[in-house]
Formats: structure tokens, C-alpha cells, sequence
């Protein structure tokens, strides 16, 4: 019986292949080539017969001019020859009807004798707008929510006899952060491919979004999206079992799962990046979010649902904030030399002054923390209650400048920082 | 072969669900393993969406549709966890299901744009986004008369039938011996 049972969930696990949607199967060039000698053709080649629009391939040169001639069928691909382009970096959007009648839809790019661009860069996008601004800072509350709530749990409350209110409602809002880090995700992943494709909406919907996601913000987001889920499911089992331990690989999960923001932006692709400047990126971000996060958990959660944990929960923030204070600013003052290579850039340039503004909140954040760290903790400390019953509206207040802070950090992470200075040519070269 | 794993995952939920149905709950969770098996089922399947929606972007709609039932697949596996575990008590946490269902309808709905006999996938998708609009009532009802021997066989029926329609879902194969001339060569 039991044998039988094995060999009925294996044929029904592994079932023989059955057919997709119309779905492009690969193309010539290749997504993101750099090509020695310019093509004579585009070709795309579909799992199915597809039937083709007037302009169903263009390709683009650098001021927009269509290089590509009139496309036809062949079997299940489409190929339109290219005119002979000189070097520079080529944008091929193209349209087709599938075999289900939908018109699908798509862009990549290529490069000839330099690196492609990225799709997002493709010619004709037109780069962030606020709403991706305000998706950045929803993806940045949601994570710091998630990681922060996780962190207080685990490292302030460590040990403490935490009430099942509290636990449950600590929970929750990690729970939340995960669910929002998902949707903030993307609609990120979804803003970029649609400036991409530069698409009204009804055909954005059935536009191929895969040289988006073969980018390096795509991995992020792909990582990150299958990351949370399975952050959203250890947080849920730990609710669901009572078991604390579970919200340990969720936390180490999510605090890991930061780095794809840091190894997807400008840390990781600009002039002057490094490993050095990912890992730089990546302590900034975590460091921030577990900083905010923490502040935001304490003052919205265990200041009214534990009061008789505000003092040592207090206590303990105290020093945890204080190092990731220091993680923020010496990762983040690292950064700013690399990306501003004059002192001027910090008020001439539109990077700059976001950093400007930046650093500001970030100032005021910190002098609040320091009024908590260095009046309000040595007068908890003497048992001074009427301290202990005010604070709690203050740490709101500080938790508020931290999330203008991510505001900040979102519109700069989609900021175009200036431009490296070129290097200058070596005494050796000079002679030659 | 995603919606064939899928079609599996759902049939063996169904078959949990007439189980339970014939037996009763007594019995059938006389052995506290069974109790959570297709709730857990449903969630782990909600959470294996994701890498679907994720890793197929080679349409925006698909995208979210699979985004979609990740997300209400995993709250309605999740509610029916935290009921047998005794964690959520009140039963109106079970309109979990018929949410789920509706949503599942629309999707399937919204992101099939061809006409019912343009194909056999179409077809289906057509039949599949109806079956869970109005399949939804099935859950509803259950909330309030959960020991319907009726509703419970409905509920398992919905979920065996719906895996069956998965298991045919196939995108250029004719429908009735009809198919587009634009759906290309056939696949058999």
C-alpha cells in the first residue's frame, strides 16, 4: 500500500512537459552583449509562430535614430536586418503578437566595442520619478520594520520574561515588515521595467520583463522576493509553534537579504565601486534599519504593551544603538568620500545636496538619541519614574526622524551621484 | 509543468479534504499529524508560488497573478494552521478560504484576455477563474455550518475538480476540436 502510494505522488510530482504562454525564447545579440563589429540583423526567437506589427523591431542608437529595417517571420522567429551602426550602445525594443492574441512586448540592449548599458538605461527611459522614491522608502520601511522588530526581540530582550501580549505583537510587526519588503519590492521591480519598456499600461502587462530581471537589480529581486517569503513563513511557524528560535534564521535571513539592495546600486556598479564599497553599503543599510527598526518596535510596542520592561529594554537599546550609531557613520562617511570626489560636490551637485539633507536629519537623530543615551538613561538609571512615564512620546518622536532619514536614503539611492574624475595617465604613458 | 506540480499539490489537499469529510474530524484527527497536513499543505504550496512568480517574467500579468495566489494561498493555509494549532479561535477566521478563492477567480480571469474557445488554455482559464468565483460560496457557507457532511464534500470536490482543470491546462491544444489558426503548431 505503502509503495503504491510512493508511486502515485511521484507520477503525479512528475508529470511530462506541457506548453507555456508565448514566451521569448532568446534573441540575437544577447541581452547585454558587447559585440566586436555591429550586426546586420535582430532575431528573436519565440517558443511559438508569432505574427508582427508595422515597427515590430527598432533598434535605437544613442540619439534614437531607428537603424533597423522592416522585420518578418520566420518559423517562430522574428528577424529585421540593422543598418551598419558605428560604436556605442544600441536599444532594441520590439512587438509581437503571440499565438493567444495577446501582443507582447519587450526591450534590451547591446553594445558595439562598449559595454552594453543597462536595460534600465535603455535609450528612451526616462529614469526615477517620486513614485518610485516613495516604493524605495516603503521597501526601506518595511525591511528596517522586519529586521528592527527581529533584532530588538532577539538581542534587547534577550532573556527577559516577555509577556505572550508583547511576543505577539512583536511578531506581528516583523511579520508586517516582511509583507510590505514583498509588495515595496514589486512595485520596485514593476516601476523599472516599466520605465524600461516605456509602455502604456494595458500593454505593460503583457510586456517581458526577463532583461529586467537578468539585470542585477532583477537578482536582487528575485533573491529578495523568494528571501521574505521564506522570512514571512519562519516568522509565522514561530507565532504558530511559540518557538522564539525560529525568529533567529529569520532574522540572520532578512539581515542577509539587505545586501541585495547594496550589491544591486551604486556601491556595486559605479566608478570607484569595490567589494569594499558593497560591504560598506550593505553595514550602512543593515546598521540604519536595525537602528530605526529598534527604535520604532520599543516605542510603539513594548513602551505601552510591557511597562515593567521600559527600564532594562531602555538600557540595553542604549548600548546596541550606540554601536550601530558608529557602524552608520563610519560606513556612510566611507561612502560619501568615494562617491564625492570634491568637497563642492556636496552643494553643486543634486547628489550632494540630497546627502545634504541627509546628513542633516541624520545629525538630529543623533542629537536625540544622545539626549536619550546621556539625560534620559542615567535618570532612569537614579528611578526617576516621571522620566520613564514622558520618554515614550520622544522615542516616538526620534523613531519619526529615523523614518524621514530612510526618505532621504531612498532618494538618494535613485540619485545619479557626479562623475568620477578620469585618471591621469601614468609618466610611463606620458613618454610613450 | 509548474501548473502540473501545482495540479498534484491541490489534488492531494482535495483528497485530505473527502477524506475528512467521510470520516469526520474526530476521526480523522485522532492522529494530531493529520489534522495539520492539508492546511500545512496549502501553505507550503502558497509559499512555492513565489518562486513561480518570481523566476516567470516573461509577462507583467503573469507576474502578479502568481503573486497574487502566493499571497492569498499562504494566509488562508496559514488561518486554517493557526485554528488546528489553537492559536486563532474565533471561526471567522476561515473567510480566509472564500477570499482566496475569490481572488484566485479574478486573476485567473483578468489575466485570460482571449474568449472562451480560442484555445484550451483559455478555455480553462475561463472555467477556472468561474469555478473559484462561485465555488467561493462553498468556504463562505462553511464558515457558518462547518460540519455540513454537504459543504465539507463540496469544498473537497472544488479543490480535486480544480486540479484536474490544472492538469489539462495546456496553451495551444484545441478546445472541442476548435483552435485559432493563430495558436501555431500543435504541441500532440
Amino acid at each position: 500500500m505503502r509503495r503504491a502510494l510512493v508511486v502515485v505522488l511521484g507520477a503525479l510530482a512528475l508529470p511530462a512537459a506541457a506548453s507555456a504562454h508565448a514566451t521569448l525564447r532568446s534573441t540575437t545579440p544577447h541581452f547585454g552583449t558587447e559585440m566586436q563589429s555591429a550586426p546586420r540583423e535582430v532575431r528573436l526567437r519565440f517558443d511559438q509562430r508569432v505574427t508582427i506589427l508595422p515597427g515590430a523591431i527598432r533598434v535605437l542608437n544613442g540619439v534614437g535614430t531607428n537603424l533597423a529595417g522592416p522585420a518578418r517571420v520566420e518559423g517562430s522567429s522574428v528577424v529585421a536586418s540593422v543598418r551598419a551602426g558605428k560604436l556605442g550602445a544600441y536599444t532594441v525594443r520590439w512587438t509581437a503578437v503571440s499565438a493567444d492574441s495577446h501582443v507582447v512586448s519587450g526591450v534590451w540592449t547591446y553594445g558595439v566595442r562598449i559595454p552594453a548599458p543597462s536595460v534600465n538605461a535603455a535609450f528612451g527611459a526616462g529614469g526615477p520619478t517620486a513614485t518610485e522614491h516613495f516604493v524605495r522608502w516603503l521597501w526601506f520601511l518595511g525591511m528596517a520594520l522586519a529586521v528592527g522588530a527581529l533584532g530588538f526581540r532577539l538581542v534587547c530582550l534577550r532573556g527577559l520574561e516577555v509577556p505572550r501580549a508583547l511576543e505577539r505583537r512583536i511578531t506581528a510587526a516583523a511579520g508586517l515588515g516582511a509583507i510590505v519588503s514583498l509588495q515595496a519590492g514589486i512595485a520596485a521591480f514593476s516601476l523599472r521595467s516599466e520605465d524600461a519598456l516605456q509602455l502604456p499600461f494595458d500593454r505593460f502587462l503583457y510586456g517581458d520583463l526577463s532583461p529586467m530581471a537578468a539585470t542585477r537589480f532583477g537578482h536582487a529581486f528575485v533573491v529578495m522576493t523568494l528571501g521574505f517569503a521564506f522570512v514571512l513563513a519562519l516568522i509565522f511557524l514561530s507565532w504558530l509553534l511559540d518557538r522564539v528560535d525560529l525568529l533567529v534564521p529569520a532574522f540572520v535571513l532578512a539581515l542577509g537579504l539587505l545586501a541585495g539592495l547594496s550589491f544591486s546600486g551604486h556601491d556595486a556598479f559605479d566608478a570607484g565601486s569595490s567589494w569594499l564599497t558593497e560591504m560598506a553599503d550593505w553595514v550602512h543599510l543593515a546598521a540604519a534599519s536595525l537602528w530605526i527598526g529598534g527604535l520604532a518596535t520599543m516605542a510603539l510596542l513594548l513602551w505601552s504593551g510591557a511597562p515593567q520592561l521600559r527600564r532594562q529594554a531602555f538600557a540595553r537599546f542604549s548600548r546596541f544603538a550606540t554601536v550601530l550609531v558608529a557602524l552608520v557613520l563610519v560606513a556612510g562617511t566611507y561612502l560619501a568620500i568615494v562617491r564625492l570626489p570634491e568637497l563642492r560636490d556636496l552643494w553643486s551637485q543634486g547628489y550632494g545636496q540630497v546627502l545634504l539633507v541627509k546628513l542633516g536629519l541624520v545629525s538630529f537623530a543623533l542629537l536625540w538619541g544622545a539626549f536619550h543615551n546621556f539625560v534620559v538613561k542615567p535618570a532612569l538609571t537614579r528611578g526617576d519614574e516621571g522620566f520613564l512615564k514622558r520618554i515614550g512620546r520622544s522615542l516616538v518622536g526620534e523613531s519619526l526622524v529615523g523614518m524621514a532619514v530612510l526618505l532621504a536614503a531612498a532618494v538618494l539611492v535613485d540619485s545619479k551621484p557626479p562623475p568620477q574624475p578620469a585618471p591621469q595617465p601614468t609618466s610611463a604613458a606620458l613618454v610613450r | 509543468m509548474v501548473h502540473w506540480l501545482f495540479a498534484a499539490g491541490i489534488l492531494l489537499v482535495g483528497l485530505c479534504l473527502a477524506c475528512e469529510a467521510i470520516v469526520g474530524s474526530e476521526v480523522w484527527g485522532m492522529r494530531r499529524w493529520r489534522a495539520y497536513l492539508w492546511p500545512g499543505l496549502a501553505f507550503a504550496l502558497g509559499v512555492a508560488l513565489w518562486p513561480v512568480m518570481a523566476l516567470f517574467t516573461n509577462s507583467a500579468i503573469h507576474m502578479y497573478a502568481h503573486g497574487s495566489w502566493a499571497e492569498v494561498l499562504m494566509l488562508a493555509g496559514a488561518a486554517e494552521l493557526g485554528l488546528v494549532h489553537g492559536r486563532l479561535h474565533s471561526p471567522l477566521w476561515r473567510l480566509t478560504w472564500p477570499l482566496a478563492f475569490a481572488v484566485t477567480g479574478a486573476a485567473f480571469i483578468i489575466h485570460e484576455q482571449n474568449p472562451w474557445f480560442f484555445a484550451r488554455s483559455a478555455f480553462l482559464h475561463h472555467l477556472l477563474g468561474w469555478t473559484f468565483l462561485v465555488s467561493a460560496l462553498v468556504p463562505l457557507a462553511l464558515v457558518w455550518r462547518p460540519r455540513s457532511l454537504a459543504l465539507r464534500s463540496g469544498f473537497a470536490a472544488v479543490m480535486v475538480v480544480v486540479s484536474v482543470m490544472l492538469f489539462a491546462d495546456r496553451d495551444v491544444a484545441p478546445v472541442f476540436g476548435h483552435l485559432s489558426p493563430q495558436a501555431g503548431v500543435q504541441h500532440r
